[in-house]
């Protein structure tokens, strides 16, 4: 493929990339770098990609074998914590469960309730240990080619999305709670 | 198939991943288990709501630029 093909093929991914560097980075100069390396890098080894497979599961390797290698030692934001049992009970359950008496259907109604920039935020904080697998599920990708950008198993790439939801779901549900989403605060208590 | 088991393919199932006889046995216990039903019908609209907020985002114009004048440094036009 001539450099200007590749060039304006590979460019109509970039805010795709550029959405999920900057949530792996958690810093928006890091991304911009980082964004830009790996084009740079898909420039050089263009030769390596096969046309009429998938640009973007390509570019999004180079992406992610970038990151692991030169960026994620030098990440600025603390860790986030991994929550217990976040595998327990799916957060629907848990809803359920402790629904009270005259909530109808919290479930929806958290659901009517997510604000965008809070689903941004809790894809960033995200747990380091599942969260490239979570954001290349969000980009669209198969089990199997999530599999292969990160040199690991299906049945792993499996856990760690089923934790990374929950995880997600969880912060947005306490997010839902401070904004006092009426239907998820606790029943009162009968004394 | 149990609620168990068709729980433990909740993703597979919504993530289009599972193999044609499990997809199968969920979908007709789905159609009898109304609780299942509801969990995967609010799990799906979850992943539904992630998916459309996360890739919202576009990437800056400056970026662009600086990324196009950076791929023409590497790799001059050559005519």
């Amino acid at each position: 493929m001539g450099r200007d093909a590749f060039e304006v093929d590979a460019l109509s991914h970039i805010d795709a990339l550029y959405r999920t560097a900057l949530r792996m980075t958690r810093s928006e100069a890091d991304a911009h770098d980082l964004v830009q390396e790996t084009y740079v890098r898909a420039l050089r080894f263009r030769d390596q990609f096969t046309p009429g497979t998938n640009l973007k599961a390509w570019l999004f390797r180079i992406l992610t074998n970038t990151f692991i290698n030169e960026y994620r030692k030098r990440s600025r934001a603390p860790e986030t914590t991994e929550l217990d049992d976040v595998d327990e009970f799916s957060l629907y359950r848990r809803m359920s469960r402790d629904r009270p008496a005259s909530s109808t259907d919290p479930e929806q109604e958290f659901l009517d309730g997510i604000v965008s920039t809070e689903v941004k935020d809790a894809l960033a904080a995200l747990p380091e240990k599942f969260r490239a697998t979570v954001l290349l599920d969000v980009e669209g990708f198969s089990y199997k080619e999530i599999a292969e950008m990160l040199e690991i198993p299906i049945g792993t790439v499996m856990s760690r999305l089923h934790r990374g939801r929950k995880f997600l779901q969880q912060r947005l549900i306490e997010l839902a709670r401070e904004r006092g989403i009426a239907a998820l605060r606790a029943a009162p208590r009968a004394d | 198939m149990d609620c168990r088991d068709c729980l433990e393919r909740l993703y597979a199932f919504l993530d289009q991943e599972l193999g044609p006889v499990d997809f199968e046995d969920v979908k007709a216990h789905l159609k009898d288990c109304g609780d299942c039903g509801e969990s995967f019908r609010f799990e799906a609209r979850f992943l539904r709501i992630v998916r459309d907020c996360g890739t919202s985002d576009v990437a800056p114009a400056e970026l662009r630029e600086r990324i196009i004048r950076r791929l023409r440094e590497e790799s001059p036009r050559t005519l």
